[in-house]
C-alpha cells in the first residue's frame, strides 16, 4: 500500500484529503507541525507527497526545494494559484506534477496513480486471471491467443484493474477517458464496455464485468 | 494664431489708442500747435503702436504656435506642459505655471485611483485563491459522502469555480501589469485540461468533443488560453439546438508564420446583425435575451486576453448552424531559441 503524505494547512481539505485518499486504498497521512515542515516530511518516508504551497512558515515551493536536495520522492503540488508562474516555478523546483484547486477528486486520484506507476519500477505486463496485460502493445493474451484493445477499451480495462473488486462508476472511467484526451460521450462509453466484454468473453473470461444498476460496474 | 483673430483680440485697446489720439489732437489744436508738428506726433504714435502690437503679436504667436503644433502632434495630450519651454511674457507664464501645478495634482488624483484599483485587484486575486478553498473542500465532501446528490454538487460546484475564474481573469485582463508568461504550450494538455473542467456539463447535455492536429506547440500564457477556451466551451454548451446533438470541434492549423486554433460548434449561432459587436463589453445580444442569463462579459474578457497576449481572435457564425472561433498565435523563432 502506498503511502501518501499531505501537505495542506486548511483543515477541513486535509480531513476530506485523507479520507479519499484513504477510501481509494492509499494510506494517508497529514502534515500538522507546520513549524518543523521540512523535518517532519523527510521523516515520513512518504511515497507522493501532496503539498499546497500557501502554507505556514515555509512556503510550499521553498520547502519543495529543500526536500529536493534530500530526496527524490515525487511531489504533486496541489494549489489554489492559478498563475503560469507558479506552475513553472514549482516543475523547475522539481514537481512531478500540478494541480490547482479546486479539483475533481477522481482526476487527482488518476494523477497520483499516474505519478506512482512513473517512480515505481516500470511494471508493464500485469495479468488478469491468467490474461497477460501489455500496455506498450495495448492488447490481453491467454498465452496461445492475442486480442487488440482499441485504446478507448484499453483505458477502461487499465481502470477496472487498477480497482478490481470495488465498483466503478461510469462517472469515474469517462473522467478516465477524457483525462486520456477521448472526449466520448455516454453512449460510447455503453458500446465500449460492451466490446470490452465481448473480447474478454472471446478469451475465456465470461461476465468478467459485472453491472451493479445505478452505481456502475465491478471487474470480478 | 491668426493675425486677425489678434487685432480683434486686441480691439479695447486699439478705441483707447483712437480715443487718445483724439483726445491729443484736440487738446494739440486747442493749444494752436502748428499743423507740421501735430502731424509728425501723430506718425510717431503711429509708428509706436505698430512695433508695439509687431513684437507684442509675434511674441505670442511663436509661443502659441508652437503649443498648438505639439497639440495636435501628441497622443497624451495632458502631458503637454513637458514639451513647452517657459513662456518670456507674463500671462504665458502664468497660464504656464497654472499647467503645470494642475498637471501635478491631476497625477496624483490619478494615481490615487490606480491605488485603489491595484488594492482592489490585489484583494480580488486575494479573494478568489481563498474563496477556492471551502470549494475545493465541498467538491473533496461531496465525492466522499453523498453518492446520488454528489453528481450534481460536482456541477453546480465546477459552475461556481467557472464564475470566480471569470472575476479573476476580468481583475487580470483589465490591469496594465504583466502578470502572464509567454512560453511553448503544447495546445493537446490545455484543451484536455479545458475538457476536463468542463465535462460535468458535456455530458449532462450529451455533448462529444472532436479533436484534429492538437499536436502543436503555440506561443502562449497556458493558463490564460485554458481560460479563453474555457470561455468559449462554457458558451457552446449553453448555446446548444434542442433534438441535436452537440458536437464541438477544435482544430488548429500550422501555417508557415502562425498557428491557427479553431473552436466550432454546431450550436445556435449568432444571428448577423449582432455578430460585429459580440466582443463589446457588456453586449448579450439576441441569444443573451431568448437564453437565460447572460453577463456579455465572457466574450469581451476573452478578447482582452487575446489582445494583451497578442493573439488574433475573429469570430463567424451563421444562425441555426454553427459558430466558429478562430484564435490566431504567431510564431516567433526567437523565442523558440530561449
Amino acid at each position: 500500500m502506498s503511502k501518501i503524505y499531505i501537505v495542506e494547512d486548511d483543515r477541513s481539505i486535509r480531513e476530506e484529503l485523507a479520507e479519499l485518499l484513504r477510501n481509494s486504498g492509499y494510506e494517508a497521512e497529514c502534515l500538522t507541525d507546520f513549524a518543523n515542515s521540512r523535518a517532519e516530511v523527510l521523516g515520513a518516508n512518504a511515497d507522493l507527497i501532496l503539498m499546497d504551497i500557501n502554507i505556514p512558515n515555509l512556503n510550499g515551493e521553498q520547502l519543495l526545494k529543500e526536500i529536493r536536495k534530500e530526496t527524490d520522492t515525487p511531489v504533486i503540488m496541489v494549489t489554489s494559484r492559478t498563475s503560469e508562474t507558479d506552475e513553472v516555478l514549482s516543475m523547475s523546483y522539481g514537481a512531478d506534477d500540478y494541480i490547482t484547486k479546486p479539483y475533481n477528486p477522481t482526476i487527482l486520484l488518476l494523477r497520483i496513480s499516474a505519478v506512482l506507476k512513473r517512480s515505481a519500477a516500470a511494471v508493464s505486463v500485469q495479468t488478469y486471471n491468467g490474461l497477460q496485460v501489455n500496455d506498450a502493445k495495448g492488447s490481453l493474451s491467454d498465452g496461445s491467443r492475442e486480442m487488440t484493445l482499441t485504446k478507448n477499451e484499453m483505458i477502461i480495462f487499465r481502470f477496472m484493474l487498477d480497482r478490481k473488486g470495488s465498483i466503478v462508476t461510469r462517472d469515474e472511467l469517462m473522467t478516465a477517458l477524457w483525462d486520456n484526451d477521448e472526449f466520448v460521450n455516454d453512449n460510447a462509453l455503453t458500446v465500449n464496455i460492451s466490446r470490452l466484454r465481448s473480447k474478454l468473453a472471446e478469451l475465456g473470461c465470461e461476465d468478467a464485468i459485472e453491472t451493479r444498476k445505478k452505481q456502475g460496474y465491478i471487474l470480478r | 494664431m491668426k493675425l486677425w483673430d489678434y487685432l480683434k483680440d486686441r480691439l479695447w485697446f486699439f478705441l483707447i489708442a483712437a480715443i487718445s489720439l483724439g483726445l491729443m489732437l484736440l487738446f494739440l489744436t486747442a493749444f494752436r500747435v502748428s499743423g507740421q508738428l501735430t502731424a509728425t506726433i501723430c506718425v510717431i504714435f503711429g509708428l509706436f503702436l505698430i512695433a508695439e502690437e509687431t513684437a507684442g503679436f509675434f511674441r505670442k504667436k511663436r509661443f502659441y504656435d508652437d503649443m498648438q503644433g505639439k497639440l495636435d502632434g501628441l497622443d497624451k495630450k495632458y502631458l503637454i506642459h513637458e514639451m513647452l519651454k517657459r513662456p518670456d511674457f507674463l500671462d504665458g507664464q502664468i497660464m504656464y505655471d497654472g499647467f503645470c501645478i494642475a498637471n501635478k495634482s491631476m497625477c496624483e488624483n490619478v494615481s490615487a485611483y490606480k491605488r485603489t484599483a491595484d488594492d482592489f485587484r490585489e484583494f480580488i486575486e486575494m479573494w478568489v485563491h481563498e474563496i477556492k478553498l471551502p470549494v475545493a473542500s465541498l467538491q473533496l465532501m461531496a465525492h466522499n459522502h453523498c453518492d446520488e446528490l454528489g453528481e450534481k454538487f460536482q456541477e453546480q460546484l465546477s459552475r461556481i469555480d467557472g464564475y470566480t475564474d471569470q472575476v479573476l481573469y476580468y481583475a487580470r485582463s483589465e490591469n496594465a501589469e504583466k502578470d502572464y508568461i509567454i512560453k511553448e504550450t503544447a495546445l493537446k494538455r490545455t484543451v484536455a485540461n479545458v475538457a476536463m473542467k468542463n465535462r460535468e456539463t458535456a455530458q449532462l447535455c450529451g455533448a462529444s468533443i472532436e479533436t484534429e492536429g492538437l499536436g502543436l506547440s503555440v506561443m502562449t500564457d497556458g493558463k490564460w488560453l485554458e481560460f479563453i477556451l474555457g470561455q468559449l466551451m462554457a458558451n457552446s454548451l449553453k448555446y446548444t439546438v434542442e433534438g441535436r446533438e452537440p458536437v464541438i470541434r477544435i482544430s488548429a492549423e500550422d501555417l508557415p508564420d502562425r498557428v491557427l486554433l479553431r473552436f466550432r460548434d454546431n450550436g445556435t449561432g449568432i444571428c448577423e446583425a449582432d455578430l460585429p459587436r459580440i466582443f463589446d463589453k457588456s453586449f448579450t445580444g439576441e441569444n443573451g435575451r431568448t437564453y437565460a442569463k447572460s453577463t456579455g462579459m465572457g466574450l469581451y474578457i476573452v478578447k482582452n486576453l487575446c489582445d494583451r497576449l497578442g493573439h488574433s481572435i475573429t469570430a463567424a457564425s451563421e444562425k441555426d448552424k454553427y459558430t466558429e472561433f478562430t484564435i490566431s498565435f504567431a510564431k516567433n523563432q526567437f523565442y523558440k531559441m530561449i
